[in-house]
């Protein structure tokens, strides 16, 4: 896999959690990464592999297995593992007992020949005591001693020989974002993996009763003298996170902190994200007119250009504000921030049922819901996990912008600020009705359980450093377009095929004219989508709107913001794409329902799509990661109809009440 | 005991730490911050129980509330050299000598 030229091997793999992909020709020893939370596994993985992987300063954020093989210059090559943190091995959470199933060898694809523990050299007693779970399997183990460079700030050394013979494993001490050591621990495996040794292992003897194995534990190492000048109390001795901790959890700064940050955050996706997305916009469009120019008019080149690449620019649109969505969470990942933010939250939060971990779903959520479903997985209550998915929908993601704008332009002609007072009016009240409806399912509709534990690790602060940074980045933006895009893709190709053909009555042979055929309808009148939109009509109806907005209704099921290049297409805006948007706007208020004068776009109207939009989830590839994450089709499906009918019979509720009071 | 003594009188044990007089049975939530104190035991259900037992909150173990949350609810605890938000109901678990 390394390219030849420029000797930098590109190993990257990753595979989703439950159904890993098995290298059939690779002969390569297994070796599986594990650790407690944030121990610094994911970085080491990205020293050793050079790949891009997830990491970051959050307990918990491996939420795929990530898998790659080492870099050749390390020396005999071996495929790493990387596995999700583990609190506790009473397993709580599925990606505790994922690691778990692997470690005891109970996985099906995933068996390893070696086991790298991750043990983060601040908190030995503890790391150890889950390294010696792992030692009880007694398979060929190294401990890779992390965090070394947080050493001086506890005022503590370590020696690492005096470690090795205490405990009866190899210890090798790595740094895994600066890659110091990497080597090391390489050559290390190899040579458990050739002479697996058969000498005293005190970790594997501990007790698995948690009082006895930690007493054994100090024990252990108080004989063994390895560690230098510990104090019993470290607190005091890191002052820079305590000091910073005192600022951004004061009694009145911390609130008004945490809102800064996340108002920062959102309004750099939407303002530094806009140049992109807009040079994106322009390319697709301009790629898409050139294609139908120089290729030969067929419905083959209509078909690659306005189905296909037109899917690939509905999905790109986005990756801007995704790719600085994922960069500035990875800053506040890799600080330490984020979680200080779950535990501020973690109060009103579990008012409602939720948990503190349910923060970070809940803000990528308006982003995107699908990484937001993904990030759920670290909630470890099951309750609390199912309850976070249920109303990530409602959040109001970045592909619901372009049709609010779209709306609110028709809506409020010509006064930009109010439109975007009304946009913040939306957002808030997306987090509001969130809240709401969390707090009112965990109330009325699922059991009464008790309260799952918050337990959370408050990492120390670290500066992130730049490389590892870009690097996440990267791999969690193209794990999204590669999630996220092949659905929207095939959706809106489908789509476009069925608002370009219909069954039509051939002309010019009179004699079949009774035999419907399959044809290319150049009219959208006669499309299998119009069909469609034609048969709903009725119950389009309570709404306000025409078979016309259904078929765009419908399409957005596709990605929301499909819905504007629906409007666009159904109501004949072509030509000229500087002014499309204007040009749309415009048809869309003279837009009248055929053969009547009656406008469709009123103020009724556009409050009622407005409505819908908030509510519905009109996205089919959320549907189809939620299914996979909760494994339900039932929940997946559930989901799908309580949120789009909430929608239709709201939106339905506002346009008829409206009207009964004279607003049209 | 680090910072305090206990006298029995009769039947009842009086608790003093730093000097003050504590009720007899203490939790984590009422523990001042920034002193270190020794936990007794853990209460709780037995999952939740057996979970801080794995995070190292082990009797005998010695930790130290260093910070509170804005809210008041989620109190950030110092043990075994980590960082460890708490919530108040899981800190009443937690009984201190």
């Amino acid at each position: 896999m390394s390219s030849a030229k420029t000797g930098t091997p590109v190993y990257h793999i990753e595979a989703d959690a439950l159904h890993p992909p098995i290298d059939a020709e690779s002969k390569l020893p297994t070796v599986c990464l594990t650790g407690a939370p944030n121990a610094g596994k994911t970085a080491l993985m990205n020293a050793l592999t050079g790949g891009s992987f997830r990491t970051a300063n959050y307990p918990g954020v491996t939420v795929t297995l990530s898998r790659g093989k080492s870099k050749v210059e390390f020396g005999r090559q071996a495929l790493f593992v990387d596995l999700p943190g583990v609190h506790s091995t009473s397993a709580s959470s599925p990606e505790e007992e994922l690691s778990c199933q692997v470690i005891e060898g109970r996985h099906i694809s995933v068996k390893p020949d070696a086991l790298v523990i991750a043990v983060d050299a601040t908190q030995l007693e503890r790391h150890l005591r889950f390294a010696s779970f792992v030692a009880r399997q007694r398979k060929p183990t190294v401990i890779a001693l992390t965090m070394m460079d947080l050493l001086p700030r506890i005022q503590r050394t370590i020696n690492v020989r005096k470690l090795e013979l205490a405990i009866g494993l190899r210890v090798v001490p790595v740094d895994g974002r600066t890659g110091w050591g990497a080597a090391e621990l390489i050559t290390a495996v190899n040579e458990v993996l050739a002479f697996p040794v058969t000498q005293k292992d005190a970790l594997a003897e501990l007790p698995e009763d948690p009082v006895a194995a930690y007493q054994e534990i100090r024990e252990l190492l108080d004989n063994s003298e390895a560690i230098k000048n510990e104090n019993l109390f470290v607190l005091a001795n890191d002052s820079f996170t305590a000091r910073i901790d005192r600022i951004v959890l004061h009694r009145f700064l911390g609130f008004p902190i945490f809102f800064a940050v996340l108002v920062g955050l959102f309004s750099s996706i939407f303002w530094a994200a806009r140049p992109f997305m807009d040079l994106i916009d322009w390319l697709f469009s301009r790629t898409i007119s050139a294609l139908l120019t120089f290729l030969p008019e067929s419905v083959l080149s209509r078909f690659m250009a306005e189905g296909v690449i037109g899917g690939v620019g509905a999905v790109s649109v986005f990756f801007p504000q995704i790719v600085i969505l994922f960069f500035l969470m990875t800053i506040l990942e890799d600080s330490g921030y984020l979680a200080r933010g779950a535990a501020l939250v973690d109060r009103p939060l579990s008012y409602l049922g939720l948990h503190g971990r349910s923060f970070v779903p809940m803000l990528s959520g308006f982003a995107c819901a699908i990484p937001a479903v993904l990030a759920a997985r670290t909630i470890p209550s099951r309750r609390e996990r199912l309850l976070t998915i249920w109303i990530l929908p409602l959040m109001s993601c970045s592909a619901r912008l372009p049709v609010y704008a779209l709306l609110l332009g028709a809506l409020l002609p010509g006064s930009a600020w109010s439109a975007g007072l009304a946009l913040g009016v939306i957002y808030v009240s997306s987090l509001l009705v969130g809240a709401l409806v969390a707090g009112l399912i965990s109330r009325f509709v699922l059991h009464r359980t008790a309260a799952s534990l918050l337990a959370m690790e408050m990492p120390v602060y670290r500066k992130p450093l730049l490389k590892p940074m870009f690097r996440m980045t990267w791999s969690r933006s193209s794990s999204y377009l590669r999630r996220a895009g092949t659905p929207i893709i095939i959706i809106s190709a489908c789509l476009w095929l069925l608002s370009n053909f219909g069954f039509g009555w051939r002309q010019e042979r009179p004699a079949e004219a009774v035999r419907p055929s399959l044809v290319s309808v150049s009219d959208l009148d006669h499309s299998f989508a119009a069909q469609l939109g034609q048969t709903l009509e009725p119950a389009l109806h309570p709404m306000g709107i025409d078979w016309r907005v259904g078929v765009g209704l419908i399409s957005a099921f596709a990605a929301r913001e499909v819905f504007v290049s629906t409007m666009a297409i159904v109501f004949h805006v072509g030509g000229d794409q500087e002014s499309q948007q204007d040009g749309l706007l415009e048809n869309m208020r003279a837009a009248t329902f055929s053969g009547t004068n009656q406008k469709i776009f009123t103020t009724s109207t556009i409050l009622g799509l407005i409505v819908f939009f908030f509510f519905s989830l009109q996205c089919l590839s959320t549907v189809s990661v939620v299914r996979s994450e909760t494994n339900s089709w039932r929940l997946a499906a559930l989901q799908l109809l309580f949120y789009t009918g909430i929608g239709y019979l709201l939106a339905s509720a506002l346009v008829v009440s409206l009207r009964l009071f004279g607003v049209n | 005991m680090l910072y305090g003594y206990s006298c029995p009188v009769g039947q009842i044990e009086f608790h003093f730490h730093l000097g003050l007089l504590t009720r007899g049975n203490m939790s984590l939530v009422d523990a001042l911050h920034n002193r270190p104190y020794r936990v007794k035991g853990i209460e709780g259900p037995d999952d939740e129980r057996r979970r801080l037992l794995d995070l190292g909150i082990t009797p005998g173990e010695v930790l130290a509330v260093v910070q509170s949350v804005p809210l008041g609810d989620p109190l950030v605890v110092m043990v075994r050299g980590m960082r460890l938000a708490l919530r108040r109901r899981e800190a009443e678990w937690i009984r201190l000598q």
